[in-house]
């Protein structure tokens, strides 16, 4: 049972939840929902083998005895894909940022201790997550984004950094990777990174309100420089999905609290089966 | 360690490019950790391992070329100019990595939209400006 839920978790929950638009509205709570699924199904995938055999032990099945072998491999294989695969995306990208943070702070020009400003002329923003966090603009990008504008941006940069929102975009690339690859969500990851991005738009549209945002969104989306022919990077699609989602109002009040009783349930779910066979052990 | 909490904001990078390029100016193409640590001591104390720390990162970074001096040591010289490297570095970030090193930055506001994506966004901004108009002035 344990594993079906497993199962459920990892390929059927995201797939519906990534369908429900309105819990945008509600980043912060959708966030939450989907750390709760994806931790649900950890635990369920993790634990479900060794239980099974468990139950057939209990169950009087002689031969339980000599399949909890293979079931402990199976848990250990699951755990170690887990950390080998966490370990891997985890030294890559730190690698990545640390490179390109030495790249950023050699050729730009310091604004202040974080933002670092490239002599290029295509518009750019983003953000270096870690421990000497940094946010890169260009030339390009103060000459295109009004005062405003420009504080928006920053303002949607720094929320990103100072709430860590790379750990939970690695945490759940991580997971991602670890799933079997016929059990992959990909539209999961793809909610998560648009809805990482809401986030940090609400935090600018705290500052701002939300029409300099809506704008910066717009001039920076539209303002390549000839001389470098982008591939494909932007993602004009969720960049339309955060324009429409400015004009909207918060969600529902009652949409958080529904969400976080989702949450705490779907979390609930596999730890309360672990339970009952636990209990069932000791009686 | 003085030098330590002086580098955090990494000004030391770019102040070891920025001698590098100042040596190379005045004929000096490849140049050893010690005319940069020298070039840079002026009125600081900073020590040489540091230097030569911070000129492997540039170096792994790409932004100097080590090569086999006549002694022992190293010696180093730019990849480029400073818009050079500039330009190909976002090139290259921008283009030439796969997508998980582009994630690695969070990139999210680059876009090479076309007309009709930036068409799309035009009308989703007037709906906010529309709806928001009156708590904002504009860019007037
Ligand atoms: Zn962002």
């Amino acid at each position: 049972m344990l594993a079906a839920l497993a199962v459920v978790l990892t390929a059927v929950a995201p797939r519906a939840m990534a369908r429900q638009e309105v819990f945008r509205r509600s980043p912060r709570a959708a966030l939450l929902g989907w750390q709760a699924v994806s931790l649900a199904a950890v635990v369920s995938a993790v634990s479900a083998a060794p239980l099974a055999v468990h139950a057939l032990a209990l169950g009087g099945a002689g031969w339980a005895a000599w399949a909890a072998v293979p079931a402990l491999a199976f848990s250990g294989l699951v755990l170690g894909r887990l950390l080998w695969s966490g370990h891997l995306v985890g030294t890559r990208l730190r690698a990545a940022r640390r490179e390109h943070r030495v790249l950023v702070d050699a050729l730009g020009e310091a604004v202040d201790d974080e933002v670092r400003v490239l002599a290029h002329p295509t518009p750019t923003a983003y953000c270096l997550p870690g421990l000497r966090r940094r946010v890169v603009l260009t030339e390009g990008t103060l000459r295109a984004l009004p005062g405003e504008e420009l504080d928006a941006v920053l303002a949607h940069e720094r929320a990103h950094l100072r709430a860590r929102h790379d750990l939970v975009l690695e945490f759940f690339t991580v997971l991602h990777q670890s799933a079997p690859s016929r059990l992959q969500a990909p539209e999961a990851l793809r909610e998560v990174r648009l809805l990482v991005e809401v986030l940090a738009d609400r935090a600018a549209r705290r500052r701002t309100g939300p029409v300099p945002l809506a704008r910066a969104l717009v001039a920076l989306a539209g303002a390549s420089h000839p001389e470098t022919a982008l591939a494909a990077t932007a993602d004009v699609s969720a960049t339309r999905t955060r324009m429409a989602l400015l004009a909207e109002d918060d969600a529902p009040g009652w949409l958080a609290p529904v969400v976080y009783a989702f949450a705490a349930g779907v979390l609930a779910a596999p730890l309360a089966l672990l339970g009952l066979a636990l209990g069932s052990m000791g009686a | 360690m003085p030098t330590k909490t002086i580098n955090k904001l990494g000004e030391l990078e770019r102040a070891v490019m920025d001698q590098v390029w100042a040596l190379g100016e005045s004929g000096e193409p490849s140049v050893s950790v010690r005319q940069v640590h020298e070039g840079l001591l002026r009125g600081r104390d900073l020590a040489y391992t540091t230097v030569m720390t911070v000129m492997g990162r540039l170096a792994d970074a790409g932004l100097l070329v080590k090569e086999r001096g006549s002694g022992r040591a190293y010696l180093y010289a730019a990849a480029g100019t400073r818009e050079e490297l500039t330009a190909s570095s976002m090139l290259g970030q921008l283009q030439g990595l796969p997508s998980a090193d582009r994630r690695a930055a969070m990139l999210h506001f680059l876009g090479d939209a076309t007309a009709e994506e930036i068409a799309d966004l035009k009308a989703a901004l007037a709906e906010v400006e529309k709806r928001h108009g009156r708590s904002n002035g504009g860019r007037s």
